[in-house]
């Protein structure tokens, strides 16, 4: 079964061309169902292998690899590397993907160009899968590039829009920002250890061939592209942009799987970041200030993608704080509940905004009476991420918590505070689309119920919202397979990776073993922390915070009544103001984007009127020069030569030197045409 | 006969045939052109079921398909031909893009007898350059090159077609002239006196040439080699050159032209004056951060999607030169495998270009809009084109370039890292490109805009493809020439300490 899991990435991709090539496109196109076809496949080989490692089934990591190019001594290999992080990725793309494909043939009915969309869809799952299974970091960076592809094209689906053109290009270049980081990371790394292969990587910092300053200067540069792509401080800002693209495409790309893809590279080269405490402080501070700034932004949108999408990015902010403070494994088990409930969160949204054609939640409210399904899975979600005890959102959040606090009680106190802001504006949302009265009476009369196809999805995110974090938290299954001891020590047995056994021999033996106690150590402390039941002080916070918030929400939104809000919004409209303008770092970078183009400009300018000028008059000079040295050859050969003979060539030298001075080109130009000429002659002739 | 002399003067037959055709006949002048073309891919290819990229284990180059044997005896002149992984990949790049640039000539209109005469005669040129082993030799094809190239553009051109053929004549006819003078200086420096590479090659590894001389004589050949390039400052006459020059000769001139400087500077410069390159190299690695970011931000500047092109070249460029300063196997497979994918995929972007402009009579990015969903298959086409240019994984510029600044990384931190940024500004203007051609509402005025036809598809397509195969599998080019950069590399031991 593990042997096969390099089709996982593959299938998508052969039916993501299939899809493209074949077949007719129209709204009746039949392709979808060969992309849903393929997917199901894919999840049903992603379940398999996901309770295979839970189960402690086949041994971890998987890791295989064939290979792929060669340049002088250096091989790069093309493989999959099978962790726990890996399976649970695994499990969790292929069943949103598949959800997310379901839900889009209710979502997308009567779209002329399925086909395509399908396609894309396809495309980007495929690209996904290849970033979590890869084996190295060049293939990770290929499929990541990948991923921002299928989100380009994806969030551009409507490009007849100018909105959807403008936020394609705004993703695509900011991530790029943030990948030119990573760029220069891999750069570095490869020229200090000489593979990008994960496994060799994890022996040689494990044996401690990492230097302090290459550590901390690739965590830092993986940090600043994992900030492009889970949308962290400062370049957070192409991410409620996205929201242009078709709702599923947010819930799949931009809320369950892409955006996580940064916390996933930092997880993945972890043993790089424990190895450079400056760059795990960076991810800590970056994580936090994410989550807080990200909350607040979140708490004075209307635009009910943009509220989800500003809570994706401070979620995804605990996610990497919860890195930063070592909360390893906790972190990621917040990645897997929250691609449950925020996909069901953007599903249900566009459930919603199927119903009433609005994104605007001033348009929504009293929803609940129309859609009931829709009402009811979204609470789910919503209390899920508000952190109420029992549901998913609430254990993982527990955990990151927890770390943070073991790490820095004045950052836990900024996190938990952050979680009643979560609470607050995730109810605010829920209240103003589902009660109260409804804003626009017309779109109201026509909202209905939607499609078993995409009520089906959301029904299905519910439960797993509801338990699977209960479920994943108390087997303790998960904190088994995903156990910080298993990447930072020394990567496991000779079978299973026969190129790290190879590095390690290489390094001392006595440190590999002081550091395999070091690993074991690790490895005790973090199961002590997670099977010792927490403080009061820590879950007894956060339950606070939580009921705050939503009670906070419900006075201000349950009633339909907004005036005490409005009055709220007036007395405080400068930070109000702040808030709607994102902190102005939109502002920021556009300024830039302004300098830049005036930096093109300035130098075109100087290519057209310097640096080409320069050589015109160059030549200008070249010619000078050259007639200077006819009118020397001259004097020597009149000199020395028969009058007769010296007049004919002193009038040629004449009209040479007339030549010279005229125009520049010409005078070469003989040169050229007197080969030419006769050529020419002969085949017009 | 040797494959090479065919693969070389096939071209010249059908060029020498198409004068015996009559002026009018321009179906039978068009097929012959393209049969001579398709002879002499055919032959490419053919040569290549029999190439051995050589085995790790060499030491010398390894030179293939060698013909040699005594031209002009007084001088020491051979007629001397052989291919390596340095020069075999860019014969095929040659023979494919000639072959599908003849194709797409068919729209040529206007005195189709001669632009077939000149445009096969280009050919043997520039695979005459590639093949040749003999600097006298070298010097020939390479000056062949010059007078098709002149009269294609001069004649077939745009509104300022007669400047721009003029200014790139100047500019390489003064590179040129130089690369004359290095050229009979080392012909003059070595005993006996020879034009034969290989032989100045051992010359110069045994130390026969002293470090002045070969700094002198490396400037030189700087000059006539960065004018082809181009390599800043030289560069101007390109983006006016390509502008100007009918579509099947813009994509020649970026495809293969360009390429005669990198092979040149990798064949010439660093083969036999290495004590000059090494001077050179902290020069070559600002020309390469200068062309990079330089040539992208003044591509950023344009709205004539040719120019734009023209610049991109520019900057694409000047990852070769990134490659070339790494002097190691890394960094050298880079710099060929970019001079590929980059005949590839600026050469698509050429012909896509033309597409347009033979359409709507326009370049003006700003003059289109929303045409995704009149034109799909041309949008699709030009939209991977864009994403191969700015080096998306999985198409073919990625690897070549990640090469190029993986092993111009180990010595030149500073400069790479630089060089890093016109990857995100070479992002920003293809994108901006697509943006404004492609996305957002319908230019009405473009209602009736046909999508690709078949010579056009012809054209594009197999450039598409293979830029999708190398992308994906690069190990199709890279085996070719892995083993000769490998020992290029290592070709002077105890040089180059500043770099290893």
């Amino acid at each position: 079964m593990i042997e096969n899991v390099w089709l996982i990435p593959v299938l998508p991709l052969l039916s993501a061309a299939a899809i493209l090539f074949f077949g007719k496109e129209g709204e009746h196109s039949k392709m979808p169902f060969l992309g849903l076809a393929v997917m199901g496949w894919c999840l049903l080989q992603a379940s398999c292998i996901f309770a295979q490692a839970l189960l402690g089934r086949f041994e971890m990591p998987y890791y295989h690899t064939i290979p792929w190019f060669q340049f002088g001594v250096f091989e790069m290999t093309l493989g999959v590397l099978i962790d726990g992080p890996a399976a649970t990725l695994l499990f969790v793309v292929t069943l949103v993907s598949f959800l997310v494909q379901l839900y889009s043939l209710g979502y997308m009915h009567g779209d002329p160009r399925l086909k395509r969309y399908y396609a894309f869809l396809s495309l980007f799952t495929a690209a996904m899968l290849g970033l979590v299974v890869s084996s190295n970091l060049l293939l990770l960076f290929a499929c990541w590039e990948l991923v921002g592809l299928a989100s380009y094209l994806l969030i551009g689906f409507w490009f007849e829009k100018p909105g959807p053109a403008y936020a394609s290009k705004k993703a695509f270049i900011t991530t790029k920002l943030g990948d030119c980081g990573l760029y220069v990371g891999l750069l570095l790394l490869f020229a200090s250890t000489g593979t990008f292969d994960l496994v060799m990587l994890q022996a040689r910092a494990a044996a401690g061939d990492l230097s302090l300053e290459v550590a901390t200067a690739v965590g830092l540069l993986f940090l600043f592209g994992a900030a492009g792509k889970s949308a962290q401080l400062p370049l957070f800002i192409w991410l409620p942009d996205a929201m242009e693209g078709p709702t599923p495409v947010s819930a799949l790309i931009h809320a369950a799987t892409m955006v996580v893809a940064g916390i996933y590279l930092v997880a993945r080269t972890f043993f790089i970041y424990n190895a450079a405490p400056i760059a795990m402080g960076a991810v800590a501070w970056v994580g936090l200030l994410t989550a807080f700034f990200a909350a607040t932004m979140a708490l004075t949108a209307y635009d009910i993608k943009r509220v989800l999408a500003f809570s994706t990015i401070s979620q995804l902010g605990y996610m990497m704080l919860g890195l930063g403070v070592a909360g390893y494994t906790g972190a990621l088990f917040h990645l897997t509940t929250h691609a449950f409930f925020k996909a069901l969160l953007f599903l249900g949204a566009g459930s919603v905004i199927h119903a009433v054609h609005s994104n605007d939640m001033r348009d929504m409210g009293e929803l609940s009476k129309k859609m009931p399904v829709t009402t009811a899975t979204v609470a789910v979600a919503t209390l899920a991420i508000a952190g109420v005890p029992g549901l998913s959102g609430w254990y993982s959040k527990e955990e990151i918590l927890h770390s943070v606090y073991g790490h820095n009680p004045t950052m836990w106190l900024i996190a938990v505070f952050t979680a009643g802001l979560t609470a607050f504006y995730m109810s605010r949302m829920f209240f103003r689309t589902f009660f109260g009265k409804a804003g626009d009476h017309h779109k109201w009369d026509h909202a209905h119920e939607s499609p078993w196809t995409m009520t089906l999805p959301l029904g299905i995110l519910a439960v797993l919202s509801a338990v699977a974090g209960a479920i994943l938290h108390y087997t303790g299954a998960f904190a088994r397979i995903v156990d910080p001891a298993l990447i930072l020590a020394a990567p496991g047995t000779p079978e299973a990776s026969g190129h790290a056994t190879e590095a390690l021999s290489h390094a001392a033996p006595e440190g590999a073993e002081a550091l395999g106690h070091a690993a074991a150590a690790a490895h005790e402390a973090g199961h002590a922390m997670l099977h010792h039941p927490p403080d009061f002080l820590l879950p007894g916070a956060a339950m606070f915070v939580t009921a705050a918030g939503i009670l906070g929400a419900w006075k201000l939104y349950g009633k339909g009544d907004f005036a005490t809000a409005k009055s709220l919004r007036e007395g405080f409209s400068w930070a109000a103001d702040t808030l709607e303008a994102r902190y102005y770092f939109d502002d920021f970078f556009l300024f830039l984007v302004g300098l830049s183009d005036r930096l093109a400009a300035a130098f075109f300018w100087i290519d057209a009127n310097i640096i080409d000028a320069v050589f015109v008059d160059g030549w200008a000079a070249v010619a000078r020069a050259l007639a200077w040295l006819s009118d020397f050859v001259d004097f020597r050969f009149v000199d020395g030569a028969v009058d007769g003979v010296g007049l004919i060539t002193g009038d040629a030298g004449a009209s040479l030197r007339r030549l010279v001075r005229g125009q520049t080109q010409e005078y070469l130009m003989y040169a050229a045409l007197s080969v030419a000429i006769l050529a020419v002659f002969i085949i017009t002739r | 006969m040797g494959i090479l002399s065919v693969i070389t003067f096939l071209p010249l037959l059908g060029a020498l045939a198409i004068l015996f055709i009559p002026k009018e006949q321009v179906k039978a002048i068009r097929a012959t052109g393209i049969l001579a073309a398709l002879a002499s891919l055919a032959a490419s290819l053919y040569a290549l079921t029999s190439y051995d990229p050589g085995s790790m284990a060499m030491t010398g180059l390894p030179i293939q398909f060698v013909e040699k044997f005594s031209w002009i005896p007084s001088f020491n002149i051979h007629y001397h031909m052989g291919v390596d992984g340095l020069s075999f990949p860019i014969v095929l790049l040659t023979t494919f893009l000639c072959f599908l640039a003849a194709v797409y000539s068919i729209g040529i209109k206007e005195r189709v007898k001669e632009f077939y005469f000149w445009y096969l005669v280009l050919e043997v040129g520039m695979l005459g350059v590639f093949c040749a082993l003999d600097m006298f030799l070298f010097y020939m094809f390479w000056e062949l090159t010059l007078v098709p190239m002149y009269f294609l553009i001069g004649v077939w051109g745009g509104p300022k077609k007669e400047f721009a053929a003029i200014k790139f004549f100047l500019f390489t006819l003064f590179g040129s002239v130089f690369m004359l003078l290095g050229i009979l200086a080392l012909y003059f420096q070595t005993s006996p006196h020879t034009f034969d590479m290989l032989e100045m090659m051992s010359a110069a590894a045994s130390g026969a040439f002293p470090r002045e001389f070969q700094i002198i004589v490396f400037l030189a050949f700087w000059l006539g080699l960065a004018v082809k390039v181009p390599a800043f400052p030289f560069h101007t006459w390109l983006p006016l050159a390509h502008v100007e020059a009918p579509t099947p000769v813009s994509v020649i001139l970026a495809g293969v032209l360009l390429k005669m400087g990198v092979y040149g500077i990798l064949r010439i410069s660093f083969s036999i004056l290495p004590a000059g390159y090494e001077w050179f190299l902290p020069y070559m690695a600002v020309i390469a951060f200068i062309n990079i970011v330089y040539g992208a931000l003044c591509a950023m500047a344009q709205t004539d999607m040719k120019k734009m092109v023209a610049y991109s070249s520019i900057n694409h460029m000047g990852y070769c030169l990134l490659g070339m300063v790494a002097v190691s196997a890394t960094g050298f497979n880079g710099a060929v495998l970019q001079m590929i994918n980059h005949g590839l995929i600026t050469g698509a972007l050429f012909f896509l270009v033309g597409v347009i402009y033979d359409r709507a009579h326009t370049r003006d990015i700003t003059a289109f809009g929303g045409l995704g969903a009149r034109v799909p298959v041309y949008a699709g086409l030009m939209a991977m084109t864009c994403f191969a240019s700015l080096g998306l994984p999985g198409l073919a510029g990625f690897v070549s370039e990640f090469l190029c600044f993986l092993g111009a990384f180990d010595k030149w931190k500073l400069f790479t890292i630089l060089s890093v940024s016109g990857i995100l500004v070479t992002a920003a203007f293809f994108l901006r490109m697509l943006q404004k051609v492609f996305l957002g509402p319908l230019n009405e005025k473009w209602k009736d805009l046909p999508d690709m036809d078949l010579r056009e598809l012809v054209s594009v397509v197999p450039l598409a493809v293979l830029m999708l195969a190398f992308g994906i599998w690069p190990r199709w080019v890279l085996d070719l020439m892995n083993p000769t950069m490998t020992v290029m590399a290592k070709m002077f031991p105890g040089m180059f300490a500043l770099v290893r």
